[in-house]
């Protein structure tokens, strides 16, 4: 690996002391990553528990109000996830290569593609809002005949909520990681956060993978 | 790295030296001031913080079971109305078991412990050590507002639907406890990555020492339980906040669904408290009995065995709950078989006693009383889980006695075993061994008089949590209070003689136990980075049968030059015999 | 010790992948429409999801190239998911039996 030492040392400068090389320092970063991603499932596992119980309970409920919920812009959202995971992984390869402008080139679609999935969900918020669906005892939609209706979009918006919760904390984290690339913190020789981030966000794109036939595409 | 196993003929000389006695530079004063303590990344000051931490929520949980009992002397109101009766219940087992139990050993005694133990520098993610620890006082910080902005009175387990309708301060104290399940949970994948990537070499994992086994299992616990307990808290705050409506039966939700969400994460949450001391007994039974451990592999895996099965008992605290018989028998089931890899280890830790050269220290002391207090608490446990019986005991002091002597004759004996055993290390003093014994002794006297007679009464039918009760049971509560005030007294002995060993305490050597471990092969306090070398470990930890020599790191030389520095040297653990 | 490397997938792989899922996401719309019969209209729904999170996992979260101690903890994790929700389910869908009915 030639290169004047000044370069050498500043490819090291990411080591920290308790770790043998950058090796096992990035090893170690991913397997922490995947470890927080398992707790991840979990948390998001409690959610998904709900809603099968209760639609076990209330299946004609389920297939009624998910008529509520706009297939379309749930299928283009899906497609708009799906589209910031190519673009973090090519982020990642750009990172891999020691190509830092199209790092941050790929890191500003996935960001922008981030925005879109948000600006769609809250204009589907904002349409049931109008028709008084609520969360929780604020509903005050008439539009279902079932007397649990409110359980449905309780749920619905518990979870389409914390996930849109964890894709504005992906949306910040991305905005940092162009800040330090634009400072010239990463090279082929360290993108740790690059990667962990984008592990980060392929889950949150996996969360959505399920959320949407489950609750957008029930028959 | 060019280590001794891969070039099996090459002969290494070892210049062996003892640690540094009583050193003048260690961890303590090697970084100074305050603000150099609460900016640290050091593992071992992360450690202490944490252990002051502990240590301070188990006085007021202990004060507030003091008031409990007290206000218990008669059946007619002492001084507390029913409503802080129900408050203090409430906090005492909050505090105890979030506050204290959870963190104590893996946070306190681990962090300080497991660098140390694999010959690592620190733990693989310094910073976020420091983060969790945050985390936990920011936690701690909510909780206390909820304490006094309204108080809670739901009991620790906040059933619904009562904690989503009543008053009071619920969603303070559920945020609190939210936040200081991160801490939980970062501690613990802290505590998996390193011991997968920190490892020094030569210790594989039948060399791992088994208290690193027991904080393995309980970080997998953390890891899988502790999210389900969150989103449990969010989806009770957003009932509270929303009306949400999936717990509450008057708006047509489920409040067994609770149940089932909150045990799912409380039941393993038990093995959280106790497999951490599982794994401090396995270390102070093995150095203290002067012999190899008996069944190490039996050991460390009984503890995965419990983390794993523990996840599928979860319903046993819900057999009266109206769960269906299909769900109660299948809990039941296997909860018995939950039972069966903890008596492993008891019957291990007792084979590995048999025929050793017993050395009645404090330490062990501790250990004496937790084989005797844990095994009545487990096997009271397995009474619990037959159905039939648990439809008469639910909810009944019996239950209150049997979790007291597992979590306090158990986790906190062991606890205290380990803080005896590893305070010389921690701070380079000695105690006073006589009035660590009385404390002992009086601690078990008072532990039993207080929880005994708690059995008695539950299987009388005096239900938990009531503030009063019958004339039939005023004596066995009278006796029990009396007990706890014995129990405090011990406690505050103990902290006696552990602030003068601070102050004035003897020195201690770097291996005042005579312990194999590598925790004790480096000097009493350790160096700000624990090793100036890395150490290539050749023996186990419990190799009793080998001289003492035979564990002093030492710096080899070799004569070719492959992969290290002149300059650099390499710690270890035996000399290389010339092989064939 | 030396950096062993880390495997780097060529564009051509990515975009690849990335259409593939696009695919999938049609096939889980389109498959709406065909009329299958409860309960496995779910099970075709979440195997359709399951495959894709699948390929999202191995190829973009590479995991193919990665140690299988991280693939270990993906499953895992999916697998204690799977038991609170069959435990939970074998309270929640038996109440109404007084006895099991075996």
């Amino acid at each position: 690996m030639s290169g004047t030492s000044a370069t050498i040392e500043k490819r090291l400068d990411h080591l920290q002391h308790h770790f043998i090389d950058s090796d096992q320092q990035f090893e170690s970063a991913k397997l922490g990553m995947w470890i927080f991603l398992a707790t991840e499932i979990l948390f998001f596992g409690g959610l998904f528990a709900a809603y099968i119980v209760y639609r076990s309970w209330y299946p004609e409920l389920y297939i009624q109000a998910s008529t509520e919920l706009n297939t379309f812009w749930g299928a283009i959202n899906t497609g708009v996830l799906i589209g910031s995971s190519l673009t973090v992984a090519m982020a990642i390869r750009s990172a891999q290569l020691n190509q830092i402008k199209g790092l941050i080139y790929n890191l500003y679609i996935t960001i922008a593609l981030a925005f879109v999935f948000m600006v769609i969900k809250y204009f589907e918020y904002a349409h049931k809002f109008h028709l008084g669906i609520y969360p929780g005892e604020y509903y005050t939609f008439e539009g279902i005949a079932h007397e649990k209706a409110n359980i449905f979009f309780s749920i619905y918006y518990m979870m389409t909520g914390v996930h849109g919760l964890h894709v504005l904390i992906g949306i910040g984290l991305m905005i940092w990681l162009v800040y330090k690339a634009k400072k010239g913190a990463f090279h082929s020789g360290y993108y740790t956060p690059v990667e962990i981030t984008g592990l980060y966000w392929h889950l949150v794109d996996i969360i959505w993978i399920f959320l949407f036939p489950l609750l957008y595409l029930i028959d | 790295m060019a280590t001794t196993e891969e070039t099996p003929t090459r002969k290494v000389q070892v210049k062996r030296f003892k640690p540094e006695e009583y050193p003048e530079k260690h961890y303590l004063n090697q970084e100074k001031g305050l603000w150099a303590w609460l900016t640290t990344v050091d593992h071992k000051k992360i450690g202490l913080m944490y252990l002051m931490s502990v240590a301070f929520f188990f006085l007021v949980g202990g004060v507030l079971a003091l008031l409990l009992r007290t206000e218990l002397l008669t059946p007619a109101r002492n001084f507390m109305t029913a409503d802080v009766y129900n408050q203090v219940f409430t906090l005492h087992g909050a505090i105890m078991i979030f506050f204290f139990l959870i963190p104590s050993v893996p946070a306190a005694l681990g962090n300080f412990i497991l660098p140390l133990q694999l010959g690592a520098k620190d733990v693989a993610f310094p910073r976020l050590n420091l983060a969790s620890f945050y985390i936990y006082v920011i936690g701690a910080l909510f909780t206390l507002t909820a304490i006094f902005t309204g108080g809670i009175d739901t009991g620790w387990t906040f059933y619904t639907p009562y904690s989503s309708t009543t008053g009071g301060s619920v969603a303070m104290m559920t945020l609190g406890i939210f936040i200081l399940g991160f801490s939980s949970i970062l501690t613990g994948l802290n505590f998996i990555v390193t011991i997968h990537k920190l490892r020094s070499p030569g210790i594989t994992w039948n060399k791992l020492p088994l208290n690193l086994w027991g904080l393995y299992a309980t970080s997998l616990i953390q890891i899988l339980a502790t999210p389900v307990l969150a989103i449990t808290l969010l989806l009770l705050t957003m009932e509270r906040v929303l009306g949400i409506g999936i717990f509450d039966p008057a708006l047509g939700g489920d409040p067994v669904l609770y149940q089932h969400f909150f045990w799912f994460y409380s039941h393993p949450a038990v093995y959280i408290m106790i497999v951490p001391g599982f794994g401090i007994v396995s270390e102070i039974i093995s150095t203290f009995s002067k012999k190899v451990i008996f069944g190490y592999w039996a050991i460390a895996l009984s503890s995965l065995a419990i983390a794993f099965i523990g996840f599928l008992v979860w319903g046993h605290h819900m057999f009266t709950a109206g769960q269906s018989s299909l769900a109660a028998m299948v809990f039941s089931f296997l909860t018995f078989l939950v039972g069966i890899p903890t008596g492993i280890k008891i019957f291990n830790w007792l084979a590995t006693m048999y025929k050793g050269s017993i050395d009645l220290k404090t330490p062990m002391i501790y250990m004496l009383i937790f084989l005797f207090l844990f095994t009545i608490g487990g096997f009271t446990g397995i009474m619990l889980g037959a159905l039939s019986v648990d439809v008469h005991l639910h909810d009944t002091y019996y239950v209150v006695a049997h979790f007291h002597y597992v979590m306090m004759g158990g986790m906190v004996m062991a606890f205290l075993g380990g803080l005896h055993y590893w305070w010389p290390k921690m701070f380079g003093k000695m105690y006073n061994e006589f009035w660590a014994k009385i404390s002992a002794g009086i601690i078990f006297i008072g532990f039993n008089m207080t929880f005994l007679p708690q059995f008695i009464m539950g299987s009388q039918g005096m239900p938990r949590r009531y503030y009063n009760y019958i004339d039939q049971f005023q004596a066995f509560h009278q006796f029990s209070t009396i007990g706890a005030y014995v129990m405090g007294v011990g406690f505050v002995i103990i902290a006696a003689y552990l602030l003068h060993s601070l102050l004035r305490g003897e020195k201690a050597s770097s291996n005042p136990w005579g312990s194999r471990a590598l925790e004790w092969q480096t000097s009493s306090p350790p160096d700000l980075h624990n090793f100036k070398h890395t150490p290539v470990i050749i023996n186990g930890p419990y190799d009793y049968h080998k001289p003492m020599s035979e564990f002093q790191l030492g710096i080899a030389t070799s004569h070719n030059g492959h992969g290290h520095h002149e300059e650099e040297g390499m710690d270890v653990a035996e000399t290389e015999k010339e092989k064939a | 010790m030396s950096a062993h490397e880390h495997h780097i997938s060529s564009a051509k792989f990515l975009w690849g992948v990335g259409i593939a899922l696009f695919i999938l996401t049609v096939l889980t719309v389109a498959v709406t429409w065909v009329q299958i019969p409860e309960p496995w209209n779910v099970v075709v729904a979440i195997a359709i999801a399951v495959v894709k999170a699948t390929v999202v996992a191995a190829f973009f979260m590479n995991l193919f190239w990665d140690s299988k101690f991280n693939t270990m903890i993906l499953i895992m994790s999916a697998l204690f998911f799977m038991l609170l929700i069959g435990i939970t389910l074998l309270d929640t869908l038996y109440r109404i039996d007084p006895v099991p009915s075996f």
